[in-house]
């Protein structure tokens, strides 16, 4: 402990990043930090720098007496180091471990996260963001040597949790059809890899036709000259629009979407289940509301432009994320991701799971992945909607 | 006197040995009897303790068959259904059937069924303690906590933690782990063309030395939602219907008793 204590307080005031401080005692558990008020125990990356600046202040000076303090043991460490290197790797803690930590939103995002079922083997959980965990898992197991299978281990939490889990050390990357390329989507310390779903973006769903109408004249007045924004703009303006907190669709209406009443919501579910106020749009992303207007709630219908093609508001391609020190796995997952794609595989699964018809409680039976039910809300409940305030 | 004495002592003699005679019938007979009702007793225990345990497996599927509304409710959140509701109306609904109180079990009932039933009990309760996050997520419909699942999963918990083996089972499984074996297959397929009937068909195998039981389950008026017509037709959950009707054979409860491991 002391020996990782001083290579990462040197490590950290060479790159002089305080919130990367304060998330690196949070990482290591650094209790005596937080009880005497030098960390917070609050664990959001990037809440508020200037707080932290003003607090770290008085830490620097502490924490540089502290390195010079620890200078002899380090040498020590370094020694031994030398002989016996004690610092693993993430991928070999993995395959010591034989197990991959994956957290997963318990939000449903069908079709890449179904709600999780009862089957003849349990309670289990699918989708297509379920089995690139699997594949993922297998190459894993490929590369630890393949003598001890890497077993995925689900951590199904709120979605605003996973950030929290993955900071805290409990996971070891998260898969709940992330938006990597999306303003303030990033969390700093962590860290997106390459794609595994590129046609994402934000669509809406509505289920009055005017509210079709209204866009679709926009869209007319535009003359050939599309600008999705603009008429967005205008279509909307007015009406209530709902999308769920921290997720893409929230990001894009709050930074594009003034003359709207936003409504926040915990949850997709909570959004359609919403009486009052009545919501006259809902933004998500674009494939899973084409999944659940077809499948789901067909009362509620895709906005589409005037020649019935998908109207999407903004792109957005879906990343697997771990957090940024995890060089090895970060190459590790970038390599699968690549080779998916280049085999096909990658098609064949967003095919599999878009476009074909299923019963997903089947999957569910013969190809879902238990979870660990202790990590899971008790009495998951979908939540509610609010009116953003402030702006 | 020596000629007398000769004559009483030849008398003793045969006196003592109709005497040796009858105690050694009465013990033959004795051996012979106690050896019987030796062999007769597990025999019994077990064809009694298999069918307490078919009918408690049957009570559990039935409670779930009844909260299905409930639990497929997508309004609610936490059900109420908890482990300890299920166990309080399978209790009840057990003692319907069989006048048997499972908290208080009757002395007169055979020792293998007052070790294994609560263990089944405790192995129901478990899977619905097991499937609480399912059966109480709000906004979602059908969960696929029906009486096959949480009955499949009850027997393997159940047969994981005693020498008894239970196992659901039919002609044409959806869940290929429900394959019935020969045995299985053979008695299926002769309850099938046969009235329906709540009676156990037990037959002692190796020897008699294991019991195999099988307790038809019948399809009733719910099931046909899944198991009905069209036939061929995908059900909610994804697997095509059989075309079934009310009253058909839906499989078995099938129990598998070694007597020589106790």
């Amino acid at each position: 402990m002391t020996v990782l204590l001083r290579r990462t307080i040197c490590d950290q005031l060479r790159r002089a990043r305080p919130e990367k401080i304060l998330d690196v005692f949070q990482r290591i558990h650094l209790r005596f930090f937080r009880a005497c008020g030098l960390a917070s125990g609050c664990t959001s990356f990037a809440s508020s720098r200037m707080a932290m600046s003003d607090r770290l202040l008085g830490i620097v000076p502490f924490l540089i007496a502290l390195g010079s303090f620890l200078q002899g043991c380090g040498l020590v460490f370094d020694a031994v180091e030398l002989v016996q290197p004690l610092a693993r790797d993430e991928i070999s803690t993995i395959c010591s471990r034989g197990q991959l930590r994956v957290g997963i939103s318990v939000e449903p995002f069908r079709p890449f996260v179904f709600p999780a079922v009862f089957t003849d083997e349990g309670v289990r959980v699918t989708g297509l963001d379920v089995e690139l965990i699997r594949e993922v898992a297998d190459a894993l197991t490929t590369h630890c040597g393949g003598q001890k299978p890497i077993v995925p281990t689900l951590h199904l939490t709120r979605f605003r949790d996973l950030f929290i889990e993955m900071n805290e050390g409990h996971l070891d990357l998260f898969v709940s059809s992330i938006g990597g390329n999306v303003p303030g989507a990033r969390p700093a310390g962590l860290w997106y890899s390459i794609p595994y779903f590129h046609n994402g973006g934000v669509g809406a769903m509505i289920q009055k036709p005017e509210v079709a109408e209204r866009v679709r004249a926009q869209f007319q007045h535009q003359a050939g000259n599309s600008d999705t924004l603009a008429a967005i703009q205008a279509g909307l303006s007015g009406l209530t629009v709902a999308a769920q907190k921290g997720r893409t669709s929230h990001l894009y209406a709050e930074a594009n979407l003034k003359n709207i009443r936003l409504l926040i919501c915990d949850s997709l579910p909570a959004a359609v289940e919403t009486k009052d106020p009545r919501i006259d749009v809902i933004l998500s992303k674009y494939s899973i509301l084409d999944y659940v207007t077809k499948h789901v709630w067909p009362d509620w219908h895709l906005l589409t432009r005037n020649d019935g093609t998908p109207l999407i508001l903004t792109q957005e391609s879906f990343s697997i994320v771990t957090i940024e020190e995890n060089r090895r796995l970060q190459w590790f997952l970038n390599n699968l991701l690549y080779r998916l794609e280049e085999s096909g595989r990658l098609e064949h699964m967003r095919r599999r799971w878009l476009e074909e018809d299923y019963a997903p409680t089947r999957r569910a039976t013969t190809e879902g992945l238990p979870f660990e039910v202790s990590k899971v809300p008790e009495h998951y409940e979908q939540g509610q909607c609010r009116f953003a305030t402030g702006r | 006197m020596s000629f007398r004495n000769r004559k009483v002592n030849k008398k003793e003699i045969q006196m003592k040995s109709h005497v040796f005679s009858l105690i050694s019938l009465s013990l033959v007979f004795f051996l012979t009897w106690s050896s019987i009702g030796w062999a007769q007793a597990p025999r019994e225990e077990a064809e009694k303790t298999a069918q307490h345990l078919a009918i408690l497996l049957n009570v559990g599927r039935l409670i779930v068959e009844r909260n299905q509304t409930l639990i497929n409710d997508p309004r609610k959140g936490d059900k109420g259904f908890t482990p300890e509701v299920f166990e309080h109306e399978v209790v009840d609904e057990f003692i319907r059937q069989t006048s048997i109180d499972l908290k208080h079990l009757p002395s007169d009932l055979p020792s293998l069924a007052k070790e294994l039933m609560p263990v089944l009990l405790e192995s129901s309760k478990e899977v619905v303690a097991d499937a609480q996050l399912v059966i109480n997520q709000r906004g979602i419909g059908y969960k696929n906590f029906i009486p096959a699942t949480f009955g499949s999963q009850a027997a393997r918990k159940f047969s994981n933690r005693s020498h008894v083996k239970i196992k659901q089972t039919t002609l044409n499984p959806r869940n290929l782990k429900n394959t019935p074996d020969a045995y299985e297959e053979n008695v299926l397929k002769r309850l099938a063309t046969q009235p329906a009937s709540n009676t156990s068909v037990t037959d002692w195998i190796d020897n008699e030395t294991t019991l195999r039981a099988l307790t038809p389950i019948y399809y009733s008026k719910d099931c046909l939602a899944c198991h009905g017509s069209p036939k061929g037709i995908l059900d909610i959950s994804g697997y095509p219907r059989e075309g079934a009707q009310e009253g058909d054979l839906a499989g078995a409860i099938s129990i598998q008793i070694p007597v020589k491991s106790q």
